[in-house]
């Protein structure tokens, strides 16, 4: 019923909307995300043509161009095809007439209805929508936030819309309110269409079928809504998601780097973007359609960084590992969990090639892994359970950090230098020359642990493999080091495959978690998924051992 | 509010007008006695004559020459304009200042009082006074002047008010800055494009009630106003010399309060900023 | 600027319009009989009469006592005698007052509402050339003393091509009745009456004008055009409907200025209304004429400004009125 193409909309110099590709059929409630400033308000009035600027492109509604029609005869389709619930704020509605009146005026104006009818009509929506039959009356500056949002959407269903555009519906409202009111949208008008611009992914769950995320100016992806939640496809869906706060993503919330900057070369996103490549400078990705879903990414979304197929490594006649299907995605975290013995740490030295694997095959980034040389540990780095060990006494802090540079002979000696300085400083330890001339055992486990990490960055690795990164330091110092690793990877998009026994720490860290058993992989999925609805039972048992403050008899649900 | 009054008038084109012509007018009256070419008092025989060499505007019905009486009229409306908008202004800005610094009681007394004479029609008390006291110009000037402060001060309360409410008022305060103090150095100051506003707006009403009362009669008949040549053109306008002596006259008068009309304008956004942009240029 | 004026500032002003009647005549030197009635007056009355009217003001007694006599023939509706008219004051000038009501009542409403209309188109197209030529035009009008505009009319329109009467109210002795005299009325009023509201018409064309720029950024404009509602809707429904608001607040105070307008006005027409009466009464020295049209006409203004106030809470909803 709906389709735009190219839609283009700038205001001055500032261009706002950079080539928009939308439809949306009858019947469907499509979401569009994004955060403050990227341009839904926008992209919602030029539907109905009330932005200023220029706008260039295509809006074809039920067959005919709605940029191509004349003033009047757009005044005409206003309201009573295309009806727009605005973002509610203050002086929205008209101060000096009662807010039945305002209800009633389209209706009447439109020649749809009599005085009388309208009147009805007009009770009936607002008493829909639960306003209080005694506040009909009221005007404006006496509602609260609440009441006037249901004056809107009263007010909006005046003419029974085909097309109703809802800017930010929800925000204004108490949680209570929320789901009454998302439910009153849902269940109202089933067969109209409707968009909704909001920069909530919970409205979007809520009340959308599908949602289409736009960032720059332009969709960077689009699909059905539960899909793109539970498995976004583009890095800034996924970093959307994970600085957002809600009961469902069970990790730590995470930003995303950088800020949003116009105009912008290329991929809008790229600077930002944890796997740009160089075509991400300079050209702008299409919108395409990529297995069930709509993605603009040169790169076909988030792409999967490591994986390995039907991976063994056997001692003998130990299957240590036996036939692991694991995969990495660029900037996200697996968390491998399982007990001592599982199998976990021979997996994760086989990976780096520290053992040669009996059978099966890695890859990193599609390509085949055989000798790993090195540009393969250009990439992919470890950090190790005992930095007491990993770290040599022999060398001081400076020259275990600047090592890996020196192996790799990175630059010259001045610029690995600094390289190390300005790691020590990202792994938020002191720069001092003091410092840096310290020796292992001067250091605390944290520190050492630390250092470690540091070293492991030092060459701007993808992927970032942290065996047990805690297992020798105290609880308080645990909490650090997951942050730190958190923040690490917000910066620099960072993959992590984060080993480790315990699943409590697992799930704050991880974005899948995979469960390993006698060097199988028995379960593997989103980490939220995975904890609240485990299917296997030594997952189960695993989650039931895990610490929790409450024991279970006297824990109540909160 | 770094706004420069002086260039928001010089860049309009109607401010630029108005200026020209109000400083025309000032000239003219300055220098009256200089360009006019008869003494306007001076009476003959000639009475009603249509425009000459001589006479370029010709004589009035008591053989006055009429041009004379035009450039000094300019005198009279000028002077009671601007003394009236002086001491106007100062009024309303003493009392506007001190009711909003000094508040409680005070406050609620002035404006009351304020109010009140807002809501009376003051040229009726002015013609009521001057019906039992002949007034001089210095008179009418002080007279006026007691009537139209209150306007403005209503004006430069509120904004006095919210410039008390700044930081740098807290500040001196806290220095131990006593009302004085504060007004003198911290309110008067940015005050200063209220206030000319406020000026513009009290001279040119004060030049229309003054041509206002002449044109009825009880203004000082010894003093040449062009409200009182208006007034005896009045009973002749059956005849041609309307032409010359009513137009003339009147055509002054209104340009100079026009003049003044458009300067106030042109000043008026850097008091509501959101007009600007949108007057007559 | 809503408003805030409540009972007592127009308790003020009442009083002090009282007292300024009462102190002016007899703030002056020499007898007070005099001041009060004037010379002229004096040499016609009688010495009984004049013993008699000192007792009755009680002249000669206290200010006290004279101000509770003034206050008690003031509401018993005693507004003097004139000598000049031998009639009671008040019957004088409530003969003359319906047509300065018609005057004022007629140029009050057409300028307000003409001015309210131009103010909204004009903001409507707020920098556009008509826009802009509305707001040159009107300024300078403004500009006009009321007097000089009807001495042009009169002269162009009476004088020169005589299409409307030169003076008065009615042609006099005509013995008119039914449509005939309402049709010389009307002749006779339209010069009057033009020149009155074209001198006022400036100041609720500007104030609209200026309220309708506001007004049209606020968001209730963009939502109503979302409604697909007409121009004329928006323009006066929605826009021209807030922009009114400031116009009825100033209303009170624009009736005082069309009232002293109408004064010079009726002057120029020689229109017998109480501004001319105030005239003639000038020119004879007669004060209790002046006196009692004074006081009827400032307290006249005072009652439509508070009545104005009253009624402001009814058109803008967002205000209570508290006292």
């Amino acid at each position: 019923m709906l389709e735009i193409k190219n839609l283009r909309v700038s205001y001055g110099q500032d261009v706002i909307l950079n080539g928009i590709d939308l439809e949306l059929k009858p019947g469907e409630t499509v979401a569009i995300v994004g955060e403050s400033g990227t341009g839904k308000t926008t992209l919602a009035l030029s539907i109905m043509r009330l932005v200023e600027g220029t706008v260039r492109g295509v809006i074809r509604f039920n067959g005919k161009d709605l940029l191509a029609l004349s003033d009047n005869e757009m005044r005409q389709v206003r309201w009573t095809q295309i009806a727009m619930v605005f973002q509610n704020a203050n002086n929205v509605l008209n101060p000096v007439y009662t807010v039945l009146n305002q209800i009633m005026e389209p209706m009447i104006e439109h020649r749809l209805k009599s005085r009388e009818e309208a009147r009805k009509r007009a009770a009936e929506l607002l008493g829909y929508f639960g306003f209080p039959r005694e506040r009909f009356s009221a005007y404006p500056h006496q509602l609260s936030g609440g009441e006037q949002q249901r004056v809107l959407l009263a007010m909006a269903l005046a003419d029974d819309p085909e097309l109703l555009i809802l800017d930010e519906p929800l925000s204004s409202l108490d949680a209570t309110a929320r789901a009454e009111v998302g439910n009153l949208l849902k269940e109202t008008d089933k067969h109209s269409a409707k968009l909704v611009a909001t920069h909530d992914l919970d409205t979007a769950s809520k009340l959308a079928d599908r949602m289409a995320v736009l960032y720059g100016g332009k969709i960077i992806e689009a699909g059905p809504t539960q899909d793109v939640l539970s498995r976004p496809r583009h890095p800034y869906t996924r970093a959307l998601i994970r600085a957002y706060p809600n009961m469902t993503t069970v990790k730590d919330l995470q930003g995303i780097k950088g800020r949003m900057t116009h105009p912008v070369n290329g991929c809008p996103f790229h600077p930002r973007c944890t796997q740009a490549i160089d075509i991400c400078r300079t050209k702008m990705p299409p919108l395409v359609w990529n297995q069930g879903r709509h993605i603009a990414c040169h790169r076909g979304g988030i792409i999967t960084l490591l994986s390995t197929r039907s991976l063994t490594k056997s001692f003998g006649s130990l299957k240590a590992v036996d036939s692991v299907n694991l995969y990495i995605k660029a900037g996200e975290t697996l968390a491998l969990v399982g007990q001592t013995g599982s199998g976990k740490t021979t997996l994760a030295k086989t990976i780096m090639g520290l053992h040669p694997p009996t059978g099966g095959t890695v890859y990193l980034e599609d390509t085949r892994v055989d000798k790993r040389g090195k540009n393969f540990y250009k990439r992919v780095q470890m950090v190790f359970q005992n930095p007491g060990e990993s770290l040599s006494h022999r060398l001081s802090v400076l020259e275990a950090v600047m090592e890996p540079l020196d192996i790799q002979g990175v630059g010259t000696k001045e610029e690995r230098k600094e390289k190390a300085i300005q790691v020590l400083g990202e792994v938020e330890l002191p720069q001092t020359s003091d410092f840096l001339n310290k020796y292992p055992h001067h250091l605390s486990g944290g520190e050492m642990q630390r250092v470690a990490i540091a070293r492991a960055l030092v060459l701007d690795p993808a992927l970032l493999i942290a065996d047990e990164p805690t297992a020798f330091l105290d609880a308080s110092l645990q909490a650090k080091i997951l942050k730190l690793l958190l923040n690490l990877q917000e910066q620099r998009g960072l993959s992590m495959l984060y080993i480790t026994h315990n699943i409590a720490a697992a799930r704050k860290v991880s974005d899948r978690i995979a469960v390993m058993l006698k060097g199988k992989i028995i379960e593997e999925g989103p980490s939220n998924e995975i904890i609240a609805a485990p299917k296997q039972a030594y997952t189960r048992d695993l989650l039931r051992a895990a610490s929790t403050l409450h024991s279970a008899e006297s824990s109540t649900v909160e | 509010m770094h706004i420069d009054l002086k260039k928001e008038i010089k860049e309009s084109g109607p401010g630029k007008a108005g200026l020209i012509i109000l400083l025309l007018m000032v000239v003219i009256a300055l220098l009256a006695p200089i360009l006019a070419p008869y003494d306007p008092y001076q009476q003959s025989t000639a009475s009603l004559l249509p425009p000459s060499w001589q006479h370029w505007l010709g004589m009035n019905h008591v053989g006055q020459d009429i041009w004379s009486q035009l450039l000094y009229g300019a005198r009279t409306s000028l002077l009671v304009g601007f003394g009236v908008g002086i001491i106007s202004t100062l009024l309303g800005t003493v009392f506007g200042v001190s009711a909003a610094l000094v508040g409680g009681i005070y406050e609620k007394v002035v404006m009351r009082i304020v109010d009140a004479f807002i809501v009376i029609p003051m040229v009726i008390v002015v013609i009521l006074i001057s019906a039992y006291i002949r007034p001089s110009i210095t008179t009418l000037i002080l007279l006026l002047s007691f009537l139209s402060w209150q306007g403005g001060a209503r004006i430069i309360r509120a904004q006095a008010l919210s410039l008390k409410e700044r930081a740098n008022v807290t500040a001196a305060k806290s220095f131990g800055a006593n009302h004085f103090y504060i007004a003198w150095r911290h309110i008067i100051p940015d005050l200063g494009p209220i206030l000319l506003v406020d000026f513009i707006y009290s001279v040119r009403r004060a030049i229309f009630m003054e041509a206002g009362l002449a044109f009825l009669g009880i203004s000082d008949p010894t003093v040449v106003s062009w409200g009182m040549m208006m007034r005896d053109a009045l009973s002749f306008s059956y005849l041609s010399v309307w032409q010359w002596w009513l137009v003339p006259t009147g055509v002054a008068l209104s340009l100079t309060i026009i003049g003044l009309t458009f300067i106030g304008h042109a000043a008026e956004p850097v008091i509501e900023p959101r007009l600007r942009g949108v007057g007559i240029a | 600027m809503l408003s805030k004026r409540n009972v007592i500032t127009y308790a003020i002003a009442f009083v002090f319009i009282l007292l300024l009647n009462f102190l002016l005549p007899r703030m002056i030197p020499g007898d007070p009989l005099m001041a009060i009635y004037g010379d002229e007056a004096l040499i016609a009355m009688t010495p009984e009469l004049k013993t008699n009217l000192v007792e009755r003001f009680a002249l000669d007694e206290p200010l006290w006592h004279q101000l509770g006599a003034y206050f008690v023939a003031l509401f018993q509706g005693e507004l003097g005698y004139s000598y000049y008219y031998n009639a009671p004051v008040l019957s004088v000038i409530l003969g003359r007052l319906p047509w300065t009501l018609l005057l004022v009542g007629t140029s009050l409403i057409l300028s307000t509402m003409l001015g309210i209309i131009l103010g909204i188109e004009s903001g409507w197209r707020r920098g556009s050339k008509t826009d802009r030529a509305m707001l040159a035009g009107l300024m300078s009008l403004n500009g006009f003393p009321d007097f000089f505009l009807g001495m042009l009319l009169l002269i162009a329109f009476g004088v020169t091509w005589g299409i409307f009467p030169l003076a008065g109210a009615l042609t006099p002795y005509s013995g008119l009745s039914g449509l005939a005299l309402l049709l010389d009325v009307l002749k006779h009023l339209f010069l009057p009456v033009a020149a009155l509201t074209l001198a006022h018409l400036a100041s609720g064309y500007l104030l609209t004008r200026n309220t309708m720029i506001t007004v049209l950024k606020e968001p209730y404009m963009l939502t109503a055009k979302a409604k697909g509602l007409s121009q004329q809707v928006l323009k006066y429904r929605h826009a021209g409907r807030n922009s009114m608001l400031p116009v009825v607040t100033q209303t009170g105070i624009w009736v005082g200025r069309v009232v002293t307008g109408a004064l010079f006005v009726e002057l120029v027409f020689a229109y017998p209304g109480v501004g001319f009466l105030t005239y003639e009464a000038l020119l004879a020295r007669d004060y209790p004429i002046i006196q009692g049209v004074f006081l009827i006409v400032a307290i006249s203004v005072l009652a439509v400004n508070f009545l104005v106030d009253l009624s402001y809470p009814k058109l803008d909803p967002r205000v209570s009125y508290a006292y």
